[in-house]
């Protein structure tokens, strides 16, 4: 096993628009994950038992089962229901929605971790639930959350591989199919490995900046 | 003003408030003193209507924030609470400041946001505010800079800049060092001078208690056991009880 560094060279190209695939799905994904994260926290805090308990019953049934499953579930059985989508809306969606899951429980700690006072602090200034919760309380949730909110969109950019399971082209479907046309898989999976370790890298130190960043502003 | 009969207030199975009734005239400065655990925190966040008693009657200003449904349950009528709670403003032990927002941005808030006032006016009313404490200065700094008895300036500003009618202090010095205790006293007595507002203060300063109050409530068990001019309870307590406390504590 030699590795052939010509040959990864020649096949660098096309990992871009795998690459582009991968980002994208990413990004697609955290953004469901952020806003519907935020809706499942607000439903899980509403006051009627019933809007409160399914939404509970469907977080913890989203964190307790294998993300793979659900993509499988998006792509192969909802089409029998008559909902149809392409492989990369179903992947991008399964992985929104399994990490909204995720992203609700980190919301619930950052606003749970504001102290009461606050709360009796702008309920003592005649503020409203929702201003109260605007103004006061989510400000400073956010920069609790950050860092944490990180960690996900690192775990979920290293989750996109699941993503070729429903015969989405990103990078590891790609360096399979590489290996099968040229029996040669050394070079396309290091390619693989090497390209998810520096965007990782990267997104991890932006996340640093930007706590640095929500720091100085809090001091 | 303040109008209260057989309150009780439990958290949990412990009973802090069994049957308190209270008639404050407006313009009052009135202590209120006792060992810990009496209740009289839990009055300040009823009267604040931060919670809603168990049974009994509370009427704030004419305003009644609570009643009674069909099963016996307290309930809030949202409209209500929020004109009896227009009526009362409330300074903390730990004094809540919102860490995120500058001194100036602290005090604006709630003109802005509750009573709808436009910017400049809101700003205007603040740095008021921000001046009767000594505090105009600081307006930009973020409360992580100030000192602890400038928290509680602030603090004291902001509730303030809500024009309310009754003041609740709980027991706003006690996080104090020492040396700040002084100053706060001072401004709670220009407060309560004018006589144009209704002052509840919350204490362990029983010299503050003695010289500033109109009148003092003694607290024990969750009760008010003595209820009368400084002059009496400090110094011709009708219950042992009271003179056993005003005792210990002078001693301290």
């Amino acid at each position: 096993m030699i590795f052939d560094w010509a040959y990864a060279m020649d096949i660098l190209p096309r990992f871009v628009p795998a690459l582009w695939v991968t980002v994208q799905a990413t990004l697609a994904g955290m953004l469901i994950a952020l806003t519907l994260g935020m809706v499942l926290t607000l439903l899980r805090r509403c006051r009627l038992i019933w809007v409160r308990w399914p939404t509970t019953a469907l977080i913890e049934f989203v964190r307790s089962t294998p993300l793979l499953v659900q993509m499988y579930f998006m792509f192969y059985v909802l089409p029998e229901a008559g909902v149809r989508m392409s492989a990369f809306t179903a992947g991008a969606l399964a992985l929104g929605l399994h990490y909204a899951a995720y992203c609700a429980e980190v919301y619930r700690a950052g606003l749970e971790a504001v102290p009461r006072g606050q709360w009796d602090a702008a309920a003592a200034l005649n503020l409203g639930h929702w201003s109260t919760l605007r103004r006061i309380i989510v400000p400073q949730a956010v920069s609790r959350v950050v860092p944490a909110l990180g960690n996900y969109l690192v775990a979920m950019f290293k989750d996109t591989p699941l993503l070729s399971a429903i015969t989405v082209v990103e990078l590891l479907q790609l360096a399979k199919m590489i290996g099968a046309e040229s029996f040669r898989y050394v070079e396309a999976l290091t390619m693989v490995g090497v390209l998810f370790l520096i965007l990782s890298l990267g997104a991890a130190s932006l996340i640093r900046a930007l706590e640095r960043r929500m720091r100085v502003a809090h001091a | 003003m303040i109008h209260l009969r057989g309150v009780r207030k439990s958290y949990g199975a412990l009973q802090v408030l069994r049957g308190v009734d209270l008639d404050v005239p407006h313009g009052q400065t009135v202590s209120v003193i006792g060992p810990s655990g009496s209740g009289k925190s839990t009055l300040l966040r009823l009267l604040m209507m931060l919670d809603a008693p168990d049974t009994g009657e509370l009427v704030i200003d004419g305003e009644r924030p609570w009643s009674t449904d069909d099963h016996g349950r307290v309930r809030a009528d949202a409209a209500q609470l929020r004109r009896a709670r227009a009526k009362v403003g409330m300074v903390f032990q730990h004094f809540n400041l919102f860490p995120h927002m500058s001194v100036l941005d602290n005090v604006m808030e709630a003109p802005l946001s509750v009573l709808g006032l436009r910017r400049p006016e809101a700003r205007d009313r603040a740095l008021e505010y921000l001046g009767q404490v000594g505090l105009a200065d600081k307006a930009q700094a973020m409360p992580g800079q100030l000192s602890g008895g400038q928290k509680q300036r602030v603090a004291i500003a902001r509730a303030l800049a809500m024009q309310p009618r009754i003041m609740l202090f709980d027991e706003v010095t006690s996080a104090l060092d020492p040396e700040l205790v002084g100053g706060i006293l001072a401004l709670l007595r220009g407060l309560a001078e004018p006589q144009d507002m209704t002052m509840l203060i919350v204490t362990h300063h029983m010299r503050f208690a003695e010289r500033c109050a109109d009148r003092v409530l003694f607290f024990d068990e969750g009760v008010i056991a003595e209820d009368g001019t400084p002059a009496e309870l400090f110094h011709d307590p009708r219950h042992e009880r009271t003179r056993r406390f005003v005792a210990a504590v002078a001693g301290e």
